[in-house]
């Protein structure tokens, strides 16, 4: 037992040596590993033709991901001289994403686009692109504004939110009544941000509509959303509306309509994917999914990229083919992609995320 | 000649190497050795962890989680604007507490290591998402963030460095040491283990401490490298780790299991998943490739062991 004290002691000590070392050596690698850098960049620039588009998802095989790589394939095809990589991790853990693009940095690519996992801890590896010489940007989920070139968005969260809210209104075909709100998890900040846009909606146009508590959280579940819902309808018989933020919530909601037969009555609207709620947009316990398309979010990050790589930025209002108009915010470097897209009972069955 | 599981998996992982050297373009570059040098530690680590339970025949399932545990501790005290040490000490502490917790329902109360872990997971996970509601910490101070990406002496990572004296005191400890030879006997039979004499409940108890330190050490390389930890910090390591265990050579019985064994396993894993990134692949068909080596790799060793079985009943019998 000594002999083993002994010996993680020293080791302790070699750990306790070694720390210090490094803490006086690293200024100088990184800049050697700069100058490493470089030298390869120069190589494969002259040896490769177009421009490499990586596009790095939260994770590969989901739906909506699949509908992005599709849209962004698409636009590697439509472009002159540029190949989309579309690349990501199975799972959605922020370490695996990290290491795909420290792969695509070895691969040398051009331009690096990711939806980040988690912003915080793909800063150091975009940090690390960008003293390589890659242009980095962000799609779908902002990451560091500071690092990132250009961040792609799908929507304007305060436009996304007061159109929900008219859909609601719409759906329930009265200006007047209580309504409730679900939400995927209190401190997500995009639904937050929808959140109030609606509530402002609400206040500003609609003043007879009544939301009947603060909103509730259902845990980015449907089964919880389903749960909440039943007790809303219980509580407040006289509900006409349930608006749902989060992709699963309209669906726990549409559920709980859908069993208790209140299709008429109570008017459910939501952020959802249309191949998930098209069973209750039939029957009308989902009245409207509002979302984004996936598809065409890929495509403008791969048009966006290129734009980027060839040394242009884009402009408000500028028109992209195969999206449409882009609008630039003020900082001249937020991408917001459009309208958000409705999906009803109508049009449900065409897309395929 | 006759060579050993281990041998032959080093030179599987030197083929590995070498081929992809030759197919994937960029691989040899000092870059890209230089990035697999800072992304096999945080893996190698866990995948030890994992090794060394699985010696014992069983099985640690709340590894990830203990990791992650463990890096919302050094987090904490980061953001809390405590030192370096402090943090790496604390952060060792909570790993310990949850292997000490693991340890002593399996081996005092003697639950099956599968479940306690299953159970300790979704515990660990709990108290993860309670402390962090689900969000990320983040922004750790510079020096923190050179464990994880700084360089030794300016030409190896740091991350490595550590990796590799923790893969020798493992060696070390599990081959030179009356701990290490119980762990194997424990594996191989723990009843005979119990009656020649061994306290079973203090080896195993020790076990499960060693193994959520090695999650500790790895769960600091890994908060430094991302500077920021969330409640799945390094989950996807959870399976891999047990792959990389059983490909190294690690009986799932336990009994068997060498250090240099998982090391290589871990290099193959690293060499494809990197190779293959660059060559382009589909990360769905990386996947499948190391699923495919995987069940490879293992049959192999199953049917060496049966013709060594035949072959040594056939001496037998002759003999006789």
């Amino acid at each position: 037992m000594k002999k083993l004290y002994l010996l993680l002691i020293a080791a302790l000590l070699l750990v306790g040596i070694l720390a210090g070392c490094v803490a006086e050596n690293s200024g100088s690698s990184d800049s050697e590993g700069e100058a490493e850098a470089g030298g390869s960049e120069g190589e494969s620039a002259g040896g490769e033709e177009g421009l490499d588009i990586a596009v790095v998802p939260k994770l590969v095989g989901i739906p909506y991901f699949n509908a992005s790589e599709s849209g962004a394939n698409e636009a590697g095809e439509d472009l002159e001289g540029v190949n989309v990589n579309y690349t990501g991790p199975t799972q959605a853990d922020a370490s695996a994403q990290v290491k795909v693009i420290e792969d695509l940095i070895s691969k040398n690519v051009d331009v690096i686009a990711v939806a980040p996992n988690d912003p915080a801890s793909v800063e150091p590896v975009l940090k690390k692109a960008k003293e390589d010489g890659i242009h980095v940007m962000d799609w779908d989920t902002p990451a560091d504004k500071e690092l990132v070139d250009l961040s792609v968005k799908q929507v304007d969260d305060e436009e996304f939110g007061r159109h929900m809210a008219q859909k609601l209104v719409e759906a329930m075909g009265t200006e007047e009544g209580e309504i409730a709100i679900l939400t995927g998890g209190l401190s997500a900040a995009n639904l937050n941000l929808w959140i109030e846009a609606a509530q402002k909606e609400f206040d500003e146009n609609y003043p007879g509509i009544e939301i009947v508590s603060e909103k509730i959280p259902t845990d980015e579940k449907q089964q919880v959303a389903y749960q909440k819902t039943l007790d809303l309808l219980k509580s407040y018989p006289d509900l006409k509306g349930v608006l749902a933020v989060s992709t699963p919530a309209p669906l726990g909601a549409a559920q709980a309509v859908q069993e208790e037969g209140l299709q008429d009555e109570v008017s459910v609207v939501g952020s959802a994917l249309p191949t998930d709620s098209a069973p209750f947009l039939e029957d009308g316990s989902l009245d409207t999914a509002v979302l984004w398309d996936p598809g065409k979010l890929g495509y403008l990050t791969v048009a966006l990229g290129k734009m980027l790589a060839e040394g242009e930025m884009p402009e408000d209002g500028q028109e992209i083919e195969g999206v449409g108009e882009i609008t630039v915010k003020e900082d001249g470097k937020t991408v917001i992609m459009g309208p958000p897209a409705d999906f009803t009972k109508e049009n449900a069955a065409d897309f395929d995320f | 000649m006759k060579l050993s599981k281990e041998s032959i998996l080093g030179l599987i992982a030197l083929g590995t190497f070498l081929l992809l050297a030759l197919i994937a373009p960029g691989f040899l570059s000092s870059n890209n050795i230089t990035s697999m040098m800072f992304q096999l530690p945080e893996f190698g680590l866990i995948a030890l962890a994992m090794m060394v339970v699985i010696v014992t025949g069983g099985i640690d399932l709340s590894i990830t989680y203990i990791a992650a545990l463990s890096g919302v501790g050094a987090a904490l005290m980061l953001t809390n604007g405590y030192g370096i040490l402090p943090a790496i000490i604390v952060a060792i502490f909570f790993a310990l507490a949850c292997g000490a917790f693991n340890g002593f329902v399996i081996s005092k109360i003697g639950v099956s290591p599968i479940l306690v872990t299953l159970g300790t997971m979704v515990l660990f996970e709990g108290i993860i998402l309670a402390i962090t509601k689900g969000n990320s910490i983040s922004g750790f101070s510079d020096g923190y963030s050179l464990i994880g990406n700084g360089y030794y002496l300016g030409l190896v990572p740091l991350s490595i460095v550590i990796f590799v004296l923790f893969a020798i005191i493992t060696a070390i400890l599990l081959s030179k040491t009356s701990w290490g030879r119980s762990v194997y006997m424990y594996g191989s039979n723990e009843t005979a283990t119990l009656f020649s004499g061994v306290k079973n409940s203090r080896v195993l108890m020790k076990v499960y401490l060693y193994a959520s330190l090695l999650a500790a050490i790895s769960a600091i390389i890994m908060t430094s490298r991302y500077n920021s930890v969330k409640v799945d910090l390094g989950s996807s390591y959870l399976l891999q780790s047990v792959a990389a265990a059983v490909l190294g050579g690690t009986n799932i019985h336990g009994g068997y299991g060498k250090v240099i064994g998982t090391v290589y396993a871990v290099m193959i894993f690293q060499f494809i998943r990197n190779g293959l990134n660059l060559l382009g692949f589909h990360s769905s068909l990386v996947d499948v490739v190391i699923g495919a080596i995987l069940i490879l790799v293992l049959a192999m060793n199953f049917f060496s062991d049966k013709f060594k079985k035949v072959a040594e009943t056939r001496k037998a019998e002759k003999a006789a």
